[in-house]
């Protein structure tokens, strides 16, 4: 039988670009050995790599992990689950780090579906880059993650989607218990569709989140992000910094949640989502919202969409600096905020050059 | 008016707490004996041929409710809300109660005294009673008093005949102004634009219709008090104001209802027009029957408002303070079309017990240079749900347009809920949107302070959410504002300790 997928109708599903999932539900990527030219597509950074193509490992036996089957349900995910034969399982002990890992997932011309299973022992470590990419056809690329941090673990998650053709649609669901850590950075840089989704569950007092976005879209991308940061147990914390960008007839889109459970007390919960818009063709859309049943809390939001600050630019334009340039460092200043959450080190300084290097070539010449 | 066997065994004082329960039940729950007509009983075409023939009204008003009643039937109820509704037998309601017919009263003593009574209950006549009885200098305010779905009596007619401001309860308009009505009605909400809405257009049995003239500034604020009395009878008001260029007008409308088992259905639909230069400003206090401590009973809710800025540089400006109704359904909202008009949305909603409200609203920024306001403050209590739901949009066309937004949410106590769903969508690079979201408790500091100096608890509680709310009891008119805090206290009774 045939899936069914969510449309617009559905409230959370407002803003995305399901097409691409409906035209190749029930087409798989076609067998084919030829690899892609992946070298431009890694980050230059040190740690073990693995790549698959359409949703199978190049150079490994093909084995799918299990999926947490505890986790909230949820139409693409399970589909995700049922249908991926291939995928990583990362499990640390207790007290490891484990580095860097980098997974590479490259379309091509149909679907295809993964699963990463991340499982941290306590006060294990982890960095984890999956990047998201094609092959210059349409396609689609459904993939999950599903975590669990032991107590006192740290998780690094960056979902960076590189993609310029069809859909990616990335969800990751986290489990965490006490004291863990949380970071997660939704790069989205593709001309084409996206749908990002983070699911945090925050089940051991002190646990703490970083979920931030950044959403830089230009051509006809849709690229649509949806948060929910459920604060289930007394005395947690999260943080949640988008900062969109959307150009040409593109449509950068956020839905932050925050959800305070009743007797989840002390929560402390913060998001602040900004956009800014290129041309009059593109569109933003944000929705901030707060699900609370906890009296003793602090949640509180903040978004804006607007220009660049006029006195910013003006006061550059005295020193000399070119309006198009002006325009560039205030946009990358915009940015930056969101990469705050991640480790200073070489990720960073990585990340922040793609971000720049996108505006470079993209917020040049403003409407 | 008793406690369950169980509870009254664990408390030591029965007396106070036979106090508490008095307070805590809903003060102005009577219901009042004055013969009604009914239609027959549930909804088909033939209850709507029957409202229209009862009303008199001309062939085209028929077939816009037949019309209305076919789309209605292909339509399904709203889904998204955070509300949780019972199924409602659409069936199972009269849609049309109407005090039989009397002779035109030349003033307020002739009206019923059983009426009379009521009104007096209500305590709604304050200063209309003084300008009614002719005492001098008392304050002008214009009553359109609809006693369940028809209007009982209009005064001020003549004065506001004068400059020529139609105010007129909106059976009469059609059969006095059909052109004016016919023109506007379903302008700005049409008829397919909700379930409730298309159900309201189906049978809608009275409401009031203004047209403020050109260049006229309204002489008086008018006010059009609601009260629903018929037992298992919904209520669908129709209100329709046209402010014409230049002109102002400032619109009270004020609910109480009596205490009844029974589940009631309001699904009332308001229209506001303004051309260039013109404002309204709408001010709304809604105290129905929210219901028992136990949820039982109470009004549902579900209204759509929606104002139209036609003109350049219109002006709308919703307030609400919403303490009532068991569900609250309603997104009072602005289409900005003029350049340079203004909408404003100020609310206070106040949900305790089992009450649940999920309110806010839209502004759709559609002319340049565009602004809007939004300010809400939702205060959960009990065992009680309060959603703030809005949309800003700014479209391709609306260079320069401006949004501010400021949401807060209070709760007292752990059972409660408050949530924020604000949806900010953008389409034009020069547009700022501004949006602000806080959740709190009542401070112990304020509470201990207000109590230092002798205030009972649920006064210090009372003190503080009036303080909480402000910004918006300040843009009420006058009289409101004081009636809007008495109601802001007695809704939150039985919350604290």
């Amino acid at each position: 039988m045939r899936p069914e997928l969510p449309t617009r109708r559905d409230e959370a599903w407002r803003w995305a670009d399901l097409r691409h999932a409906e035209a190749f539900l029930e087409t798989p990527a076609p067998a084919n050995d030829a690899l892609p030219e992946t070298d431009h597509l890694w980050l230059d950074l040190a740690g073990p790599r693995q790549l698959f193509v359409a949703g199978q490992p190049v150079g490994a036996a093909a084995q799918a992990p299990t999926p947490d089957r505890t986790l909230p349900r949820h139409p693409l995910a399970d589909l995700a689950a049922a249908r991926a034969t291939a995928g990583a399982t990362l499990e640390i002990p207790a007290g490891a780090d484990a580095g860097l890992v980098q997974l590479l997932h490259v379309g091509r011309g149909g679907a295809a579906h993964g699963i990463t299973r991340v499982i941290l022992g306590a006060g294990a470590r982890l960095t984890l880059v999956e990047s998201f990419a094609d092959e210059g056809q349409d396609h689609w690329l459904n993939h999950r993650l599903d975590a669990e941090l032991g107590p006192g673990a740290e998780l690094v998650r960056v979902s960076r989607t590189l993609s310029g053709h069809g859909l990616v649609s990335d969800r990751a669901a986290v489990r965490m218990r006490e004291a863990s850590r949380f970071v997660h950075l939704t790069l989205g840089l593709g001309a084409a569709s996206l749908r990002a989704e983070v699911e945090v569950l925050l089940e051991g007092a002190g646990a703490h989140a970083e979920v931030d976005g950044i959403l830089l879209a230009d051509g006809a991308a849709v690229l649509d992000a949806l948060t929910r940061l459920d604060h289930r147990v007394p005395d947690t914390s999260s943080r949640q910094r988008w900062r969109l960008v959307a150009g040409g007839t593109a449509q950068a889109s956020i839905a932050g949640g925050v959800a305070v459970a009743r007797h989840a007390q002390k929560t402390d919960a913060e998001q602040s989502l900004k956009a800014l818009l290129l041309r009059r063709t593109a569109a933003v859309n944000l929705k901030p919202e707060l699900e609370i049943f906890a009296d003793d809390v602090a949640c509180a939001h903040g978004c804006t969409v607007g220009e660049l600050d006029r006195a910013a630019l003006f006061y550059l334009g005295t020193r000399g600096v070119p309006p198009a340039e002006a325009e560039a460092l205030l946009t990358l200043a915009f940015v930056a905020d969101a990469l705050a959450g991640l480790p200073e080190g070489a990720l960073q300084d990585a990340l922040d050059a793609e971000a720049r290097a996108w505006l470079a070539r993209h917020a040049g010449g403003r409407a | 008016m008793s406690l369950p066997e169980t509870l009254r065994e664990e408390v030591r004082n029965p007396e106070a707490a036979a106090a508490v329960e008095a307070l805590s039940t809903y003060r102005w729950g009577f219901t009042s004996d004055v013969e009604q007509e009914f239609a027959p009983k549930g909804l088909s075409e033939e209850t709507v041929r029957f409202i229209s023939a009862k009303k008199g009204e001309p062939e085209w008003m028929l077939e816009w409710r037949l019309r209305a009643f076919r789309l209605w039937q292909q339509m399904e109820p709203p889904q998204w809300a955070k509300l949780s509704i019972p199924p409602i037998d659409y069936q199972d309601a009269y849609y049309y109660a109407a005090p039989k017919t009397k002779p035109a009263l030349k003033s307020l003593d002739e009206l019923d005294p059983e009426i009379r009574r009521t009104y007096e209950k209500l305590g709604i006549p304050l200063e209309e009673q003084k300008v009614l009885a002719g005492v001098e200098g008392a304050r002008r305010v214009a009553v359109d008093a609809v006693f369940d779905s028809v209007s009982v009596a209009t005064t001020f007619r003549e004065e506001l005949k004068k400059v020529g401001v139609i105010f007129l309860s909106i059976s009469e308009a059609i059969r006095e102004h059909p052109e004016l009505v016919r023109r506007h009605l379903g302008s700005v909400v049409p008829v397919r634009d909700n379930y409730f809405a298309c159900l309201n257009s189906a049978v809608f049995s009275d409401g009031t219709f203004v047209l403020v003239p050109k260049g006229v500034r309204c002489p008086m604020e008018l006010s059009t008090y609601f009260r629903i009395n018929a037992e298992n009878t919904g209520q669908f008001e129709r209100t329709l104001i046209v402010a014409e260029e230049g002109s102002y007008v400032s619109y009270l409308e004020g609910c109480t209802a009596p205490m009844r088992d029974e589940n009631q259905l309001h699904a009332a639909v308001v229209e506001l027009i303004a051309e260039t230069d013109a404002e309204i400003k709408y001010s709304t206090v809604q105290n129905w029957y929210p219901g028992d401590r136990e949820g039982k009973g109470g009004i549902y809710n579900f209204v759509t408002k929606r104002a139209l800025c036609r003109g350049a540089r219109s002006k709308v400006s919703w307030t609400q303070v919403e303490t009532g109704s068991a569900i609250t359904w309603k997104y009072p909202s602005c289409v900005l079309m003029g350049e340079e008009s203004v909408g404003e949305f100020y609310s206070v909603a106040v949900t305790n017990n089992f009450q649940q409200a999920d309110t806010g609203t839209k502004m759709i920024h559609l002319g340049a240079r565009t602004r809007s306001r939004i300010i809400s403050k939702g205060i959960s209590a009990g065992r009680s749900n309060n959603s703030y739901r809005g949309l800003v949009r700014i479209g391709p066309s609306a260079t320069g347009a401006r949004n501010f937004t400021q949401c807060d949410s209070l709760l007292l106590g752990d059972r409660c809920g408050a949530h924020t769903i604000p949806y900010i969508e953008v389409r034009n690079p020069s547009a700022q949107v501004e949006h602000e979201a806080t959740t709190s408790k009542i401070s112990e500091d304020q509470k201990f302070y207000a109590m230092s100096r002798g205030l009972p608890e649920e006064e210090a509680v009372a003190l503080i959410v009036n303080g909480f709310c402000r910004e918006v009891l300040q843009t009420l008119p006058m009289e409101f504002a004081v009636e809007a805090q008495k109601l802001l206290g007695i809704s939150l009774e039985g919350s604290v300790g």
